[in-house]
């Protein structure tokens, strides 16, 4: 387990809003490199690690490296910074928020004072980087540059907090699963850690079109029911194991998919759990509509406080994760 | 078979989007002595090919969508009772009372059920149902209920079919298995008439949640040009006049920015010619049909729109006037028919 926990510390203490997943790409592709067949970075910046099988199946993997941020939009002549979000930025959590610019340069979120009854929007926020005019600002960022939450992974038992669970949590599952794998597989794996999930699955959609595979499954975190009134009520809870996606917005994922998954982790007494998720996508919901149609399914992770400075796993529910995907990738499609 | 069993048998089979197995197969058996071929895509679409009379045959896609609208079980609450989220758009307030058949191990019927008025507080009577409020009785414990209905079970609305006067149906899934019916008139009326072009009939998965296999049946069929054939909204007391058709007026042709206007006028002009009764609608945005997808697939492909008015749509008692199905079925098959190279080139340089 201290294994696993250094491995996801490091991923989450790395940068990538979406669209800027340089940093990440180049911290997996260097732990990836030993156990691929070949990698490849294309032209969205999604990292293609292929293990081959020419005679095999081709199945699509895929795990979203990128996180949510946040985009400057203008500098105030105070100094203070507006800015735009990448990705579903939960309002509610951005006051005394800290964020950290790819070049280092640190900042805190502060709010304008609302009306009474009046309800928060991005425009009554700012990022305070302690500058004391527009140039200073200057001197430190442009209109463009992209922050995301301060990194801080704190253990608490087998459960961890940190900020880019989602996905580092799935980054972490694909990478360790790869890993295991034996050299070689009855089917042909393309791992792919995908950009741009956050801002609408779109590097996904464009490697299933360049890989045309077969199959696919997304590797991401999913809502839990297990907090105090949830806002949906679901049957899911941290550390119950892993979760098969039965359906989410973006994806019915495809009955023989879920049945197989099913299977596997039933004859190899892997804990899971069925996962019906009322709001929310992932990659699986833009790979299963490219070309001629992909079936797909999702292996996810429970995670609660998504899109916050803080979210929550649980370690065993990766481990199971990882074990299952062996599994599954050891078996013949 | 007629025209009322196919609408019978075919609203009789369940097939919420996602699950369309069952209904596909039904329609293979009633679509296969029409056809030259039956095939099934990656996501379940099926498509009934038609050989075209020539060389360089046009090659046309008629898509009429088998999914329906469902519920799907989300968690086993206190006592047994099923909590649920809906597949598609189902208007809660439709719901109390319905009955269902669940796809659990086995199938299992259960109805929907919610508090009664004479339990709720004076003030709150009357106010409309949320989902929140229902759930699923099936008579089933709570030591049962998990292993023979787990959580992201299926479950398919149960209504008859009904015969009403003046050539009208009622029941469930009519969206769009009206359409579908469509399909299967013009496959019968094609058997009679020469046409040079290649005819696709796919009965497409999962439309009802974001025109999902009219993408993907696109991108594989490659068409020339495609219609989308689905259902409207038809006229009843209380709608404004421009968002309805009246049922028995013959078929909506829609124009609009996601139909290619020569692809509507000739449907106009090809009902005109063979006295068939038809009605206009427009639509200024992507219409909520197989159409949105299939114009801007691969490199865009003429979009056709052709609708059957219903009435209280996405609900168990859909209802709609026969003869507009049987009219539509001969409307396209006669368009067909008509469809040469000239045309299509001039859909690309008008």
């Amino acid at each position: 387990m201290m294994e696993l926990f250094n491995l996801v510390e490091n991923l989450t203490n790395i940068s990538g809003p979406a669209g800027r997943e340089e940093k990440i790409r180049s911290f997996l592709y260097k732990e990836a490199e030993a156990y691929g067949d070949e990698l490849f970075i294309d032209a969205l910046g999604n990292l293609i690690v292929t293990k081959r099988n020419p005679a095999g199946k081709k199945l699509l993997l895929a795990a979203h490296m990128d996180e949510i941020g946040l985009m400057v939009t203008f500098i105030e002549e105070n100094g203070f910074l507006r800015f735009s979000a990448i990705g579903g930025i939960d309002k509610e959590t951005l006051l005394g928020t800290r964020v950290i610019f790819s070049n280092g340069a640190a900042g805190i979120i502060g709010r304008e004072k609302l009306k009474e009854k009046e309800v928060a929007g991005l425009s009554h926020f700012y990022i305070d980087i302690g500058a004391r005019d527009r140039h200073e600002a200057q001197e430190k960022v442009k209109i463009g540059d992209t922050a995301n939450f301060y990194p801080l992974c704190q253990r608490t038992g087998s459960r961890l907090i940190a900020k880019s669970l989602d996905n580092r949590a799935g980054c972490a599952l694909l990478l360790q699963a790869l890993k295991n794998l034996p050299a070689t597989l009855p089917n042909e794996v393309y791992f792919v850690f995908t950009a741009q999930e956050e801002v609408g699955l779109r590097g996904a959609g464009t490697a299933s079109y360049q890989l045309a595979p077969d199959f696919a499954l997304a590797i991401d975190v999913t809502r839990t029911g297990d907090t105090p009134e949830p806002e949906y009520k679901m049957d899911l809870s941290l550390g119950n194991g892993p979760a098969i996606k039965i359906k989410d917005s973006s994806v019915i994922c495809h009955p023989a998919i879920i049945e197989r998954m099913i299977r596997t982790a039933e004859k190899n007494k892997i804990d899971y759990q069925l996962e019906v998720l009322e709001r929310g996508g992932t990659d699986a919901g833009s790979i299963h509509l490219s070309r001629a149609g992909v079936p797909s399914g999702a292996l996810s992770i429970p995670c609660r406080y998504i899109h916050t400075p803080g979210e929550m796993v649980d370690l065993s529910d990766i481990a199971g994760g990882i074990s299952l995907l062996v599994e599954l990738l050891t078996e013949k499609w | 078979m007629d025209l009322d069993s196919f609408l019978l048998e075919t609203t009789q089979k369940d097939g919420v989007s996602g699950y369309e197995g069952a209904i596909g197969d039904l329609l293979a058996g009633f679509f296969s002595p029409l056809v030259d071929e039956v095939k099934e895509d990656n996501l379940g679409n099926r498509i009934f090919y038609i050989k075209g009379d020539g060389e360089d045959a046009p090659r046309v896609m008629l898509c009429a969508h088998m999914d329906e609208i469902g519920l799907m079980i989300t968690m086993i609450d206190k006592g047994g009772f099923l909590r649920f989220t809906s597949i598609g758009g189902f208007d809660p307030r439709t719901l109390p009372g319905q009955e269902v058949t669940l796809y659990g191990r086995e199938p299992v019927y259960g109805i929907i059920g919610f508090k009664p008025t004479h339990l709720w507080e004076v003030k709150d009577r009357g106010k409309a149902v949320k989902m929140e409020d229902l759930f699923i009785d099936t008579g089933l414990s709570p030591e049962e209920l998990p292993d023979k209905i787990p959580v992201g079970t299926i479950a398919a609305i149960r209504r008859n079919y009904l015969t009403l006067q003046g050539g009208c149906r009622a029941g469930k899934a009519l969206d769009d298995r009206a359409g579908l019916a469509v399909l299967w008139e013009c496959a019968r009326e094609l058997k009679r008439l020469r046409h040079r072009a290649e005819v696709f009939l796919v009965a497409t998965v999962q439309e009802e949640v974001g025109t999902r296999g009219a993408v993907v049946s696109t991108f594989g069929i490659a068409p020339d040009l495609g219609i989308a054939v689905d259902v409207c909204h038809g006229s009843f007391p209380g709608a404004a006049e421009h968002e309805v058709s009246p049922l028995g007026e013959g078929p909506v042709i829609t124009y609009g920015p996601n139909i290619h206007p020569l692809v509507a006028e000739k449907l106009r002009e090809t009902a005109q010619e063979y006295h068939l009764p038809f009605q206009k609608d427009f639509s200024p945005g992507p219409t909520g049909t197989d159409a949105r997808a299939i114009q801007i697939s691969l490199e865009g492909v003429p979009a056709g729109l052709l609708s059957i008015p219903l009435r209280y749509m996405h609900t168990s008692v859909e209802l709609l006037n026969i003869e507009d199905i049987r009219n539509g079925g001969r409307l396209l098959a006669n368009f067909i028919a008509g469809l040469d190279r000239p045309y299509l080139e001039g859909l690309s340089c008008f």
